[in-house]
């Protein structure tokens, strides 16, 4: 019964209200720009989130992008171009973000997902699995972990990630590679030290 | 085998990067080669943890935190001029009316204490004046008679002089008290 009261407090869309929010949202509705927002606020803070590596940056990332994409939003002229233009403008302002940031300031997003219903020895085993992503992620260099993020993570294909980020096809395959052979060798040493 | 030269082939492999012809070539490679096996399996293993933790959900309250901040923003940001106005001028007119009250604001007179005077004489005897005689005119070349002044003889100090001030509250009464001896 839960779990039919949820879903009949999602709303349905088809793709002609999707279509349709857009130029809403250009004409000033607020409402629609809202429901624009709620459709892409996942894509935008997880990406967001394993950019940088807190929750608190991530959000204010997402508020940026989100804020850019109302101002630009006579510029996105068609919805499926949207996710694109939100990749790239939430890997930018995630780049801004992390330039800004001192060296050691500590990527702390592990403690911000919730492990709820999972009894202590589980959640331990939560915290280190999530611990793992936070630390593979910080071994690699800003442009490999776009990549990796966009690739692996988001699922993004190698054209795509390339167009994101404004490079060759080849260039995010060399560095997509490198990220996985660097976070496999970390993972690996992780778990043997652990045993 | 030195198959350094494979791994970055195989990575891409391992994450279906590689175009069908470079894929068969690597999967030739690893049925020969443990080594490289090994390394293809590590690599997918870690690429299916680190999906697997990305997979994990995000407390919702994070994205209502970041719906509310947008939209705060562009409320405000999208507010009329003139309410912005408005209120800037209500803020600028109340300002003012409050100085202008504290400006022209007439002064409070200032009310000396009345106070009435009553001089408390002592009773003295006061001898009558002397008549005035009258000079008498001689003929010229009669010797004048030199009139002397008078010799001042010290008073003796009489009694001294009160003089009572009533003010406005009856139980306050100022005596000023003088001695009559002139000094």
């Amino acid at each position: 019964m839960k779990v039919l009261a949820f879903l009949a407090t999602i709303p349905i869309e088809g793709p002609d209200e999707r279509a349709a929010a857009i130029p809403s949202a250009q004409a000033g509705d607020l409402a629609a720009f809202e429901a624009l927002m709620r459709r892409h606020e996942r894509l935008v803070l997880v990406t967001a989130l394993r950019l940088v590596g807190n929750m608190a940056d991530a959000q204010d990332v997402s508020q940026e992008v989100f804020l850019r994409l109302y101002r630009n939003l006579d510029k996105v002229e068609e919805a499926r171009n949207l996710p694109g233009w939100l990749y790239r403008v939430t890997v930018n302002a995630s780049h801004d973000v992390l330039r800004k940031r001192p060296a050691a300031d500590p990527m702390e997003y592990a403690a911000h997902v919730p492990a709820s219903g999972l009894d202590p020895q589980q959640s331990t085993a939560e915290a280190e699995r999530r611990r793992v992503l936070e630390m593979s992620l910080r071994l690699l260099s800003e442009k490999e972990r776009a990549a990796l993020v966009l690739r692996d993570l988001e699922g993004l294909s190698t054209e795509e990630v390339a167009r994101v980020l404004g490079s060759s096809e080849a260039t995010v395959r060399s560095q997509i590679s490198k990220a996985r052979v660097k976070v496999k060798g970390f993972v690996e040493r992780y778990f043997r030290r652990r045993t | 085998m030195n198959c350094t030269h494979w791994e970055e082939r195989i990575a891409l492999y391992a994450g279906g990067d590689l175009p069908a012809a470079e894929a068969a070539e690597v999967e030739r490679h690893l049925g020969d080669c443990p080594g490289c096996q090994l390394f293809a399996s590590g690599l997918k293993e870690s690429l299916q943890l680190l999906q697997g933790i990305h997979q994990d959900p995000i407390a919702l309250a994070h994205f209502a935190a970041v719906r509310a901040r947008v939209m705060a923003e562009l409320e405000g940001s999208l507010q009329p001029w003139w309410r912005k106005a408005w209120m800037y001028g209500l803020a600028v007119a109340v300002a003012a009316a409050l100085f202008l009250m504290l400006a022209l604001r007439p002064a409070a007179p200032v009310h000396p204490k009345r106070m009435a005077v009553q001089v408390l004489l002592p009773q003295v005897d006061v001898a009558p004046p002397e008549p005035v005689v009258p000079r008498v005119i001689k003929a010229h070349g009669v010797r004048r008679p030199r009139v002397r002044p008078p010799a001042v003889v010290p008073r003796a100090p009489g009694p001294p002089i009160v003089v009572k001030l009533l003010t406005d509250d009856p139980d306050v009464v100022i005596y000023w008290i003088t001695d009559n001896s002139g000094e």
